[in-house]
């Protein structure tokens, strides 16, 4: 009886799972980088690690949520609970921390918007030497606000072009590459070519692994 | 029973009804056929009949359509898709997000006209006075304009 059962399960699994690969192949070769094809490129990387993915994936579709292969309690540090804003960078520095002894090889998706609200948080991870691959979810702007500031103006029927002010990181925008060499860490110039993220993932790795964090700077579509 | 012993509240159904108990049953359970089948009718059409066909055009509608698909600019379209907002759900190049994916092939403009107005779901609604059907028929020029994606089987990242 539970052989069966679990040979349904298995099947219902593999089933979504080619239903998500299928959506994962919509906008592949975009520039901006999709999301999908980001999360993508991330797992072929760290698939034969000790990997843990200490973002919550919920800006980036749930990507990793629907193509990666989780099987340890580890792997995956959720959400924020309370809908905080500039959580996550602080959470995966201090989850990198507590990796660190592991050898676990620390992952995070990091949204731009909310590694702004507390981008000190780079120091701490280059002064204390805490192994960590930042890849950048790097829209260029609080994407949450923009769309609700849209659908405000969409509701209201005024206004509708006008989200973008306040709400977007443009003009100029951010080289977070630069931030974090400043911060002293590694930080990888802009990837905004799909085919170029593999090579500069491998190399951000090679510097995770000898101890140190690393940024990668992806330039991603809105969600 | 006489009509004098009963309440004077009751209705003509009631007292028809308790003057006739076997005929009472009998259009009841009709009514109650009637009604059932009414409900699988529109539930089924509500289901299994999409609303794109549901809302076919007349002639005259369809040859303006026609002409409005045909003077549609996909370049303003792409302008519009993205100053108007549509991008930050459905993505760059519509390939989806928050919201599905949009393009290439798009749902009918007939379609894409008329829900916007009155979207389900998350979407906020795009109204005449924000939208007009002729920027409409300019982002559904934009969309049937995109490139195809490749197929998840011909990706080696998305196959074990």
């Amino acid at each position: 009886m539970y052989q069966d059962r679990g040979a349904k399960l298995a099947a219902a699994h593999q089933r979504t799972l080619n239903e998500n690969r299928d959506l994962a192949a919509n906008g592949w070769g975009a520039s901006p980088i999709s999301t999908a094809r980001l999360s993508a490129e991330i797992w072929n990387q760290i698939r034969n690690e000790d990997w843990s993915l200490v973002s919550n994936c919920q800006f980036v579709n749930r990507w990793p949520l629907r193509l990666w292969s989780f099987d340890k309690y580890y792997q995956y540090i959720g959400g924020e609970g309370g809908y905080g804003v500039g959580y996550g960078a602080p959470a995966s520095v201090g989850a990198a921390l507590a990796n660190r002894k592991y050898g676990r090889l620390t992952v995070s998706i990091q949204n731009d918007g909310d590694l702004m609200f507390a981008p000190g948080v780079l120091w701490t991870a280059a002064h204390s030497k805490i192994p960590l691959l930042i890849v950048m979810h790097n829209n260029r702007a609080y994407h949450q606000e923009v769309m609700e500031v849209q659908r405000m103006a969409d509701v209201h029927e005024r206004g509708i072009t006008r989200a973008w002010i306040g709400t977007t990181l443009i003009d100029p925008p951010i080289d977070y590459g630069k931030l974090a060499q400043s911060m002293g860490m590694h930080g990888s110039a802009l990837i905004s070519d799909p085919n170029d993220l593999a090579p500069a993932l491998r190399e951000a790795i090679a510097v995770v692994k000898s101890g140190e964090p690393a940024l990668v700077n992806v330039l991603t579509q809105p969600r | 029973m006489h009509k004098s012993t009963m309440p004077p509240s009751i209705g003509f159904l009631e007292r028809a009804a308790l003057r006739h108990p076997m005929r009472a049953h009998i259009l009841a359970l009709l009514a109650l056929i009637l009604i059932t089948a009414i409900v699988a009718i529109a539930f089924a059409l509500l289901i299994f009949v999409r609303p794109s066909s549901a809302a076919e055009p007349s002639r005259p509608a369809i040859a303006k359509q026609a002409e409005n698909a045909s003077t549609a600019s996909a370049q303003r379209g792409k302008k519009l898709f993205t100053n108007d907002g549509c991008y930050e759900c459905h993505g760059r190049v519509a390939q989806g997000g928050v919201g599905p994916r949009l393009g290439p092939d798009p749902l009918p403009l007939s379609f894409i006209q008329k829900y916007v107005r009155h979207p389900t779901g998350q979407m906020p609604p795009y109204t005449a006075k924000t939208v007009s059907d002729q920027d409409l028929a300019d982002i559904y020029a934009f969309l049937k304009s995109l490139p195809e994606s490749p197929k998840a089987k011909n990706i080696p990242l998305l196959n074990d």
